[in-house]
């Protein structure tokens, strides 16, 4: 949709005519990306996600000539300027309790939602965003309240497109940097810190995520998390600890929340419109940060920052899609330790170490069926004590580790072939070259393996949590990264 | 004044959207006998591959071409294409 609907005006405008087929609960994005496009009144007609491709194909030919035939009417052919309602600083003016009201005031989404939304928070009730609590707010900033955020390192898009420092954020719901049609102040995203229960001291971390642009993807599945690193993670106080990934932290919670604010507010990602996740995500409802226990890296062991080629004494947020959720530990922590200490329980019997003391790689246990029903990276996350024991098992460093995982995600060509994304994003309908064999991909033969995840980083480790053992996976890799410090 | 009944200035949290100039549609065909349309498919084969066979038999006297691809960016036509094209039909838009 982000790059069909601008190709399709770009040919519009060039004088050759159009005709549009999307799915019809996507009709309302449609019509924002082609107003976005400058084509306003672009023809589109309507496929059917459950009628057989024939039958639905019968009932779009004569749409087809006529979208294409049909003469021009009047509002066709009109060119001009379209301005956006014009936005005011201050949005309401009145007492804490009409302005709660005001601001958790809802829009009914028809298709396919048919339900009232909030429109400007998360459903759950806000910090009123006061011009006295905003200008609180940006204390925590040397950055002035009408500057633009702009990029603040060089960042490389699809096609090789690159985006210079100093660039605006293009803030858009399928990602920032590149053809968003919003744009946002310091002072902007200092109001939805409020929104979203922050002290001063976050909005650095909170001017970081904005860099990112907000994206929240548009359809399936897409999660989003933010991940600390460096030594923010101290001085704010945001828990790495015990129940780090639930509620209880003043930190971790509006931190997280900022995101989902933004992505509506500064991005314009609205449930049904344009964020057409079909089930949404839970990591969204209140929003995911977390962040990284660098006292818990084993010796040797890099921390998140610097493996995204920061310092150790720097700051920084990693942005990240969690595509396919979230998965627990898959053994009893008690099974785990009877494991690690002294070779007794299931897992032992798995590995044949009955009676041999640990330590043991334990994501022996976790791998498989990690790639059965999806490709891509994931991020462990895992407590000190479990990095400690891939530490003594004979990982080094992190990088063994995460070359040792990629190794595991080695698949046939036949289990390959029968997987639903690499038609689409994997192959590209099995034409080009297979980047590990140099050869077609129509040529490689059933038994060929390559690996799910493109390279050893595309997985992600993060230490933090309490102290039983357990780890979570999340579905998806190391993000882009953004430094904290420069927003200081 | 109770606190409650103080009246505060309350800022908007909205990012500031771009204007835009729009453009008029491309004028339509007359009729598309003779004409070159290109079919520019971008994933959903389960439409577009009946789609293209079909075109292609109820309007046999159509210069049909495909550009096909599976990711959501469109096989652009080259320059020398969009001299001769016609019109396009792009499908799936998603």
């Amino acid at each position: 949709m982000y790059r069909q609907l601008p190709y399709a005006a770009k040919l519009e405008k060039a004088g050759i005519p159009t005709v549009v087929i999307d799915l019809e609960d996507q009709a309302n994005m449609v019509k924002q990306e082609a107003l976005a496009a400058g084509v306003p009144n672009i023809r589109f007609l309507h496929g059917s996600r459950t009628v057989p491709g024939p039958e639905d194909v019968e009932a779009l030919i004569e749409p087809i000539l006529e979208g294409l035939t049909r003469p021009l009417t009047k509002k066709e052919k009109e060119s001009g300027h379209w301005e956006p309602s014009e936005q005011e600083r201050i949005l309401f003016e009145g007492t804490l309790d009409e302005a709660q009201t005001f601001y958790q005031q809802t829009q009914y989404i028809g298709v396919p939602v048919n339900a009232p939304l909030c429109v400007y928070t998360d459903g759950f009730p806000i910090v009123i965003p006061t011009e006295e609590r905003v200008r609180e707010m940006l204390t925590g900033t040397s950055h002035k309240p009408d500057e633009l955020i702009t990029l603040k390192s060089e960042r490389t898009l699809r096609f090789g497109m690159v985006r210079k420092i100093g660039d605006p954020v293009r803030f858009n719901p399928s990602g920032g940097w590149n053809t968003g049609y919003f744009t946002a102040t310091v002072e902007q995203v200092a109001v939805n810190a409020v929104m979203a229960g922050c002290k001063p001291e976050h909005l650095p971390v909170v001017l970081a995520i904005a860099e990112s642009g907000c994206g929240v993807s548009t359809t399936n599945f897409p999660s989003q998390a933010v991940c600390l690193s460096g030594p923010i993670v101290k001085e704010i106080g945001l828990n790495t600890g015990c129940g780090h990934l639930g509620p209880g932290s003043p930190v971790n919670g509006p931190i997280g929340r900022s995101y989902q604010l933004m992505a509506l507010n500064l991005s314009g990602a609205v449930v049904g419109i344009t964020r057409m996740a079909c089930q949404g995500s839970p990591l969204n409802n209140g929003g995911t940060c977390y962040g990284e226990n660098a006292d818990g890296l084993p010796p040797g062991w890099n921390g998140l920052n610097e493996e995204m080629g920061y310092r150790k004494n720097e700051s920084i947020v990693m942005v990240q899609d969690i595509g396919g959720g979230i998965q627990g530990s898959q053994f009893s922590p008690g099974g785990y330790r009877a494991f690690q200490k002294s070779g007794h329980g299931g897992i032992a019997r798995r590995f044949d170490v009955k009676g041999t003391p640990g330590p043991h790689n334990w994501l022996q246990y976790i791998v498989p069926g990690l790639w059965d029903s999806r490709e891509g990276g994931f991020t462990f996350v895992m407590v000190p004590e479990m990095a400690r024991h891939l530490y003594d098992y004979g990982f080094k460093t992190k990088d063994e580790v995460y070359e040792w995982l990629w190794k595991q995600s080695f698949v046939t060509i036949k289990n390959y072939r029968g997987r639903s994304w690499p038609d689409y994003a994997g192959t590209n309908g099995w034409t080009g070259i297979e980047r590990t064999s140099g050869k077609p991909w129509k040529e490689l033969s059933d038994d060929y393996k390559i690996p799910l995840v493109n390279d050893p980083f595309g997985n992600c480790i993060v230490i933090a949590g309490g102290q039983e053992e357990a780890s979570v996976q999340l579905a998806g890799g190391h993000g882009n990264a953004f430094s904290i410090d420069t927003w200081r | 004044m109770a606190t409650k009944d103080k009246v505060y200035k309350c800022l908007s949290p909205v990012g500031n959207r771009n204007a835009v100039d729009t453009f008029p549609l491309a004028p339509r065909l007359n009729t598309i006998e003779g004409k070159t349309i290109y079919l520019s498919v971008c994933g959903e084969p389960d439409i577009t591959l009946a789609l293209e066979k079909r075109l292609k038999v109820v309007y046999p006297k159509v210069n049909w071409k495909t550009k096909r691809t599976y990711i959501t960016d469109p096989v652009p036509l080259s320059e020398e294409e969009m001299k001769t094209a016609d019109a396009l039909i792009q499908g799936v838009a998603w």
